[in-house]
């Protein structure tokens, strides 16, 4: 059975729909990637499973329970963790503020978990009491993601977190992602940047106009003749 | 009267209405909209603590705490019957209910109390410092005398209290913590598992309760009528605007100037223009804005 499961989700903003009939699985541990065209509805997809898009018809499951019509603020509680595309860190509190958020929904910040974070991204420990709107895009980054990582999530969604960065600092946040999947964690992750992304998923699904086109292997999506033309600009 | 002793008036002035402004700018950064009913809230607060002071009777520091629940409760009530429902619509329709609101709540009071004025019956000690000269410069007198009575000490020593104790659970605290998230980011904080209507009504608790101090505070310092908030809803607004709204420490920095500016203006602008202290608050507060828009503590403004 799958950690994740999506079935004939309708999904929208108020009387928009952007999705209809999208299926989608994450199995424990692994890599998925969605990708396709800007307006796919990739975004709008994650947002669907954290309760943050309208969910109008189909269902989502988590480890066997229904989260179709949870909120945010519950759906947190099912152990996935999911980091916002923008705006994903709160820009008038400190690192250490955002991190102790990360942590909200637990009794105390367990300390271990912290320590894990500062592991991962040595550079947040050095910027603790600095504002996080004051951080650069890649810490930035990094923070949502430790943020994320607070609770020690079974799958942690990821909305583009490639956008914004630098080039050169593309290539070390996709292998933080990998580490971050090595660990065990099963990653669900939506991204503009269509090759890097397949090139290092288990799976990868690829989304246009609000429907499921394809969906395989990353090596085979990367491989298909069709996929290539329509999608991954030849 | 020198300026040493307006200075001391503008401090006290400063002191109530930062109390107030902390609130109103809470509910502002917080909520996300301007409650023009909050000068009612500050009503409320000074006579459920004149009449606990004097029919009960009860000693001013409790009746002060009995202020301060009685604000609370009334002002969760009251965004429970009227805010809470229509949070969805945004800040316009929100911003008008308040306006309604207040005039209901301000004719509701002057029906029930009356129109007359109460006072609380406090034992006033005053200390001098007459030793000072005076350093006139033309008609004005940059120094002389100065008098602090107990009732001063009281209205600075309370605000300086709340300024810590707020400090301390805006920083310490979950909840505090996740009410500045929430100012941050509403959508964000959902992700992380926070309760925004809960946040939302710990902001609304924590405003009455400022209000119910601030009412007691200037009722001490003048009296208690069912306008007592009212006559203060600009000035607060003003100072919650000036500090930056939505930031705490911006609307007591925003509350001192307007406190100092109002006291100063009086003693020293000429006989028959004194009637424009107030209006010399919005003087500094376009003054401001104009330099700066987002005012004293503000960050960038954000677009919509």
């Amino acid at each position: 059975m799958s950690l994740l499961h999506v079935s004939s989700l309708d999904a929208g903003y108020g009387d928009l729909k952007v999705l209809s009939d999208i299926d989608l699985d994450v199995d424990s541990g692994e890599y998925v990637a969605i990708v396709g065209p800007n307006g796919a509805g990739k975004s709008t997809a994650m947002k669907s499973v954290f309760g943050l898009a309208d969910r109008m018809a189909g269902s989502i499951t988590f480890a066997g329970t229904d989260i179709t019509h949870l909120p945010p603020e519950e759906v947190i509680h099912e152990g996935l963790s999911y980091v916002p595309q923008t705006e994903n860190v709160f820009p008038s509190l400190t690192v250490e503020e955002n991190l102790r958020l990360g942590a909200y929904i637990l009794d105390e910040v367990p300390e271990e978990r912290r320590q894990a974070v500062f592991d991962r991204f040595p550079i947040l420990a050095d910027r603790l009491d600095m504002d996080a709107g004051t951080l650069s895009g890649g810490q930035q980054q990094m923070l949502a993601m430790g943020c994320a990582l607070m609770l020690d999530p079974d799958l942690l969604l990821l909305d583009e977190p490639s956008a914004g960065l630098a080039p050169d600092l593309v290539d070390e946040m996709f292998d933080r992602v990998d580490a971050v999947n090595e660990a065990g964690t099963a990653v669900l992750m939506v991204e503009q940047n269509a090759k890097e992304a397949l090139r290092r998923c288990d799976r990868g699904y690829v989304l246009a106009q609000g429907e499921n086109r394809y969906e395989g292997s990353g090596d085979d999506l990367l491989g298909d003749d069709e996929v290539r033309k329509q999608f991954l600009g030849g | 009267m020198g300026l040493a002793q307006n200075i001391v008036f503008g401090l006290v002035t400063g002191s109530y209405i930062a109390i107030a402004a902390i609130g109103f700018t809470l509910i502002y950064g917080i909520v996300n909209m301007i409650n023009f009913a909050y000068g009612e809230y500050v009503t409320v607060g000074a006579l459920v603590g004149v009449l606990a002071a004097g029919a009960l009777p009860l000693p001013l520091p409790v009746a002060a705490l009995v202020a301060m629940v009685g604000g609370g409760i009334a002002s969760l009530v009251l965004a429970r019957a009227f805010f809470t429902p229509i949070n969805h619509t945004g800040p316009v329709p929100m911003l008008l209910t308040s306006i309604g609101l207040g005039l209901a709540l301000r004719n509701a009071i002057r029906l029930t109390a009356g129109q007359g004025s109460r006072y609380f019956d406090t034992e006033t000690t005053t200390f001098r410092f007459d030793g000072l000269p005076d350093l006139s410069v033309g008609s004005v007198d940059l120094l002389g005398g100065v008098f602090v009575t107990s009732e001063h000490l009281i209205v600075i020593g309370s605000a300086v209290a709340v300024f810590v104790i707020l400090h301390a659970l805006l920083t310490r605290t979950d909840v505090g913590i996740a009410m500045r998230a929430m100012g941050d980011d509403e959508d964000l904080a959902r992700v992380r598992g926070i309760d925004t209507q809960m946040i939302r009504d710990s902001v609304w608790v924590l405003a009455g309760v400022l209000a119910g101090l601030a009412g007691v505070l200037i009722g001490i310092q003048t009296s208690v009528s069912s306008t007592t908030g009212f006559s203060h809803i600009l000035q607060i607004l003003s100072a919650a605007i000036l500090g930056g709204a939505g930031s705490p420490y911006g609307a007591i920095a925003g509350s001192y100037v307007i406190g100092l500016v109002v006291a100063l203006s009086v003693a020293f602008l000429p006989t028959g223009m004194t009637g424009l202290s107030t209006a010399m608050a919005f003087l500094i507060l376009i003054v401001v804005l104009l330099v700066k828009p987002s005012g004293i503590a503000g960050q960038e403004v954000r677009e919509a």
